[in-house]
């Protein structure tokens, strides 16, 4: 199989297996510049399992695994963030001891390469006025919705070019929810690429540009975002139609 | 009778080939300790014991025909471990079996070479219950806490003091027994003792102890303990830096390097030992054979005790002219008066606790200032 | 009162001495999960290095400074040699490890320096007396408090007000995530450790300075006292076993002050009676930290 020019991150074959659990089964994924693409499917059906392998925080097997040029069988976690490409993990997971402030440092900590950090910084907080406004607070004081802005506002503190989210709008209010998938449809309409696994198939279908829905650890089906929301798979297990 | 002719003709045999006369070993096992806790202590003892059994060996063996042999094996100063120890040199064929310095590895090792009638020795355990724990096949090589406790005492008394207070440890039967007989005799002698303190071995923490003992009205005339490393140096540090300047007495234990190198913290402090290398006296010699062998000096009396467990062995199996385990115990049983490197030893009349001379030791600028040397009056000795 | 007071002083200086041991346990476990009972072992390497020192003729106060660097590269060594290795397996492996070193390395000791303590030489101004008022204190007591609330305050600015210090918060709290910000694990972890031997050195100098000697086996009881002064903090809070030291060392002045002669001996059943029942109240500790999701 050849590789799209403009594919990003390009996948072949991914396993993921806990001991004797098999998470992962095998999936092939492609990630093109300047995409949104979901990944969808039910609680267990591997979609976090997908990205922390990814980024290398769960065991892995691939056939193929290439991120904008690099093979990234082997590396450990920190140096394929430091080629660009991060996770936002699921449950937010700020340091809740540390302040928002220095959250976000840390977030920039190994990136000066990558971009300017007070720019970087600066930038962020114009994006997020809240977390300007609590700069000085610990993180576990923040809300739910503000948590999940400063785990987005610090994964980009490594000026990724490519993001993945682990359901960024899990257990939040609706407007909250809102706010964020506005949030990530700004970020890809200033140049970021996406991966994004939500619940929320509906909001996520609408923002994405291609999707892949995940059972069982094994892709069921793959395709435009406009195709899956007509596809009556979809359409039955999903938007309730 | 067929024995006794194959002896004859094996001895003819060997005469002619001009070797050494029929040697048979004398087999020594040692459940000692190389690590743990006690190596301290052991290890200094068997370094003087290998150094006395070389030169028996190389004259010949004792009497120039037991040649000594000895089985070492390490007890990691664990008791279950000194017993199995002994057990697997009882099964090898010791004649002779030496414990650690220490009673309860000893007392343990001896449940196995009591039974197995075999006579036992300890390094330098202190404890003067330890024969009477096992039984007439025990001994041990060193003066007894009780022995140490009444010279020490007599000399409390001696110097003028009419009030002590002991401090003592409930972690070992050393720390724990050996200032209580002093209390015992001190006051059987017309001193009275003000109070007693307590302190874990190892913590090194005495400030509340000091505290209390720099708040006491009256004050003591003298303080006992047989605290030894570290606890002791801790303890003087801690007590003279509360600004307490009463006299200490203390025991074998402080008698090490790091004691002397406490400089103005111990001036003055008088110490119950085993042996004090006076003009002229065998343990001068001793030391200066060793550092000429070694290269340094003693660091530690343990060493020539660990040579006069040597001679202990030598005369005995000398006496008993015999390998037989039980005529080796006669031997040891019946020694009086041995001219050991650190003074006479007696085990004739005794327990097996020997009778030995204990010197008491002033700290002078750094140096030993001998105080008296002999033993204590047999009344004095308050029984174990 | 005077009494009481100058107790509370005794019990600042030993529980500040506590307070430095468990510190160097939780600063190792609070980011690998491993308790290190290997930690005495770096207060008897310490000690050893300071000794050597002092015998080639290295003024005290170099000494010292040797020793400190002799403890965190042992640490260091100690981690890349055996913890690497096993890193990310279960508490049991972690534990039966450091047991393991501990044990290797005082037969070490040993056999290659020497079963007996080797004296080492305290300069003789470490012997005086400092008198506040009605209140005594030694030299080497009052040194070790001042010692103890400068490595507070020192480790407090290193881990609020430095990148490395903030990664290692932030490593105590989600190691996982921690790599998320592109750090590398192998040197969060060996930060941890070098500051794990430093507070051991620390402590061991003041040990040894008490002591006036040095021996194989030195290490073994201050471990025992860190492990439960950091079980009562709260096992990998570092404020937990700065206060389970202070606490435990308390604990264990006052009992030894006010208990009456005839159940002395029996202080250490008390200590650990009173430890009991803090747990009974706060069984994750006073200050424990929250259970954390591991990736
Ligand atoms: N660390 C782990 N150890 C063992 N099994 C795991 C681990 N993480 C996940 N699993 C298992 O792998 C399977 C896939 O889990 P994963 O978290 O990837 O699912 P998911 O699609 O993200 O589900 P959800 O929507 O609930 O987040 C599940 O059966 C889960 O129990
Ligand atoms: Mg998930």
């Amino acid at each position: 199989m050849t590789m799209p020019d403009d594919s990003l991150l390009s996948i072949e074959g991914l396993t993921v297996s806990y001991g004797a659990v098999e998470a992962v089964r095998g999936i092939d994924l492609t990630v093109r510049r300047g995409e949104i693409v979901t990944l969808l499917g039910a609680n267990g059906a591997g979609k976090s399992s997908t990205l922390n392998a990814l980024v290398g925080l769960a065991p892995r097997k691939a056939k193929r695994m290439v991120f904008a040029g690099t093979d990234l069988t082997g590396l450990p976690p920190e140096t394929i963030v430091r080629r660009g490409m991060t996770l936002v993990p699921e449950g937010r997971r700020v340091f809740s001891s540390l302040t928002v402030e220095e959250n976000l440092m840390l977030g920039g900590a190994k990136h000066a390469a990558r971009g300017n950090p007070a720019q970087v910084k600066a930038d962020m907080l114009e994006r997020f006025p809240i977390l300007a406004e609590r700069l000085h607070q610990k993180a576990g004081s923040l809300s739910g919705g503000e948590q999940q802005m400063l785990a987005i506002g610090r994964a980009l503190m490594s000026s990724p070019d490519l993001l993945l989210l682990d359901e960024p709008s899990l257990g939040l209010a609706p407007q909250v929810v809102d706010r964020i998938f506005d949030l990530i449809g700004n970020l890809r309409d200033r140049g970021l690429t996406i991966l994004l696994v939500e619940q929320n198939v509906a909001q996520s279908l609408e923002i994405a540009d291609r999707g892949y829905v995940l059972a069982n650890g094994r892709v069921e089906l793959q395709g435009s975002a406009e195709a899956l929301r007509s596809s009556p798979e979809i359409q039955d297990a999903y938007l309730g139609a | 009778m067929k024995k006794s002719k194959l002896l004859l003709l094996s001895t003819a045999f060997v005469a002619l080939a001009s070797a050494p006369l029929m040697a048979e070993d004398l087999v020594i096992g040692l459940a000692t300790a190389q690590t743990g806790g006690l190596a301290p202590y052991d290890q200094p003892n068997l370094a003087g014991l290998q150094m006395k059994i070389e030169e028996i060996n190389a004259a010949g063996g004792i009497a120039g025909k037991f040649p000594i042999k000895t089985i070492i094996k390490d007890t990691r100063s664990d008791s279950a471990q000194t017993a199995m120890v002994a057990q697997e040199l009882v099964d090898a064929g010791a004649q002779l079996i030496i414990t650690p310095c220490d009673a309860d590895p000893s007392i343990a090792a001896g449940m196995i070479t009591q039974g197995a009638g075999i006579p036992a020795i300890s390094f330098c355990a202190t404890t003067p219950t330890l024969p009477l724990a096992v039984g007439d096949y025990m001994f041990s090589n060193y003066p007894a806490d009780n022995v140490q406790a009444a010279m020490l005492a007599a000399h409390a008394i001696e110097a003028g003091y009419k009030t002590a207070y002991i401090l003592t440890s409930p972690d070992t039967a050393y720390t724990l027994k050996l200032p209580q007989y002093f209390g015992q005799v001190f006051a059987a002698k017309g001193g009275s003792i003000l109070g007693e303190g307590t302190f874990t071995m190892g913590q090194q923490d005495f400030g509340a102890e000091v505290t209390k003992i720099a708040a006491m009205d009256p004050k003591p005339d003298v303080i006992m303990t047989s605290a030894y490393e570290p606890d002791f140096p801790a303890f003087v540090r801690q007590l003279r830096g509360a600004g307490v300047t009463t006299p200490i007495l203390g025991s074998d234990g402080i008698d090490s390097p790091t004691t002397f190198g406490l400089g103005d913290l111990v001036e003055g402090v008088v110490f119950s030992t085993a042996g004090h290398a006076t003009a002229g006296s065998p343990l001068e010699a001793f030391n200066a054979k060793w550092r000429e062998k070694t290269g340094a000096a003693p660091d530690t009396i343990y060493i020539a005790n660990g040579y006069d467990l040597g001679n202990i062995i030598e005369a005995a199996v000398t006496a008993a002219d015999s390998l037989d385990p039980a005529a080796i115990r006669e031997g040891i049983a019946n020694l009086e008066n041995l001219q050991g490197v650190t003074g006479p030893i007696t085990y004739k009349g005794t327990n097996g606790m020997p009778l030995r001379s204990v010197s008491l030791v002033r700290i002078k600028a750094g140096d030993r200032d001998l105080v008296i040397q002999g033993q204590p009056d047999p009344a004095d000795i308050p029984a174990p | 009162m005077d009494i009481f007071l100058q107790q509370l002083l005794n019990a600042l200086s030993l529980g500040g001495t506590y307070a430095l041991l468990a510190l160097g346990l939780a600063v190792v476990f609070s980011i690998i999960g491993l308790i290190n009972f290997a930690h005495g072992e770096l207060m008897t390497v310490t000690g050893y290095a300071v000794c050597f020192a002092l015998i080639w003729g290295l003024p005290f106060p170099l000494a010292v400074i040797a020793g400190l660097a002799v403890a965190m590269t042992a640490a260091f060594l100690m981690e890349r040699v055996a913890f690497r290795p096993v890193r990310g397996a279960s508490g049991t492996t972690l534990l039966l490890t450091s047991f393991a070193v501990s044990a290797i390395l005082r037969v070490l000791f040993q056999n290659l320096i020497s079963a007996r303590p080797i004296p080492v030489a305290i300069p003789a101004s470490l012997s005086g007396v400092v008198t506040i008022g009605p209140l005594h204190l030694g030299m080497i007591q009052l040194i070790s408090i001042i010692v103890t609330l400068a490595m507070l305050l020192g480790l407090n600015l290193f881990l609020h007000r430095t990148m490395a210090g903030r990664a290692m918060r932030a490593a105590a709290e989600d190691f996982a995530v921690l790599r998320l910000m592109g750090l590398r694990a192998n040197s969060v972890v060996a930060t941890a450790f070098a500051i794990s031997g430093l507070l051991a050195g620390v402590a061991g100098v003041l040990w040894v300075a008490q002591r006036g000697s040095v021996d194989p086996l030195m290490g073994a009881l201050p471990v025992l006292k860190a492990f439960i002064a950091a079980i009562i903090g709260g096992l990998g809070s570092l404020s937990g076993a700065v206060a389970g030291g202070f606490l435990l060392g308390f604990i264990e002045v006052i009992l030894q002050a006010y208990l009456p002669e005839s159940l002395l001996p029996y202080r250490d059943a008390f200590a650990i009676l009173l430890v009991i029942a803090v747990l009974l109240f706060r069984p994750q500790g006073l200050l424990a930290r929250k259970t954390l999701v591991k990736l």
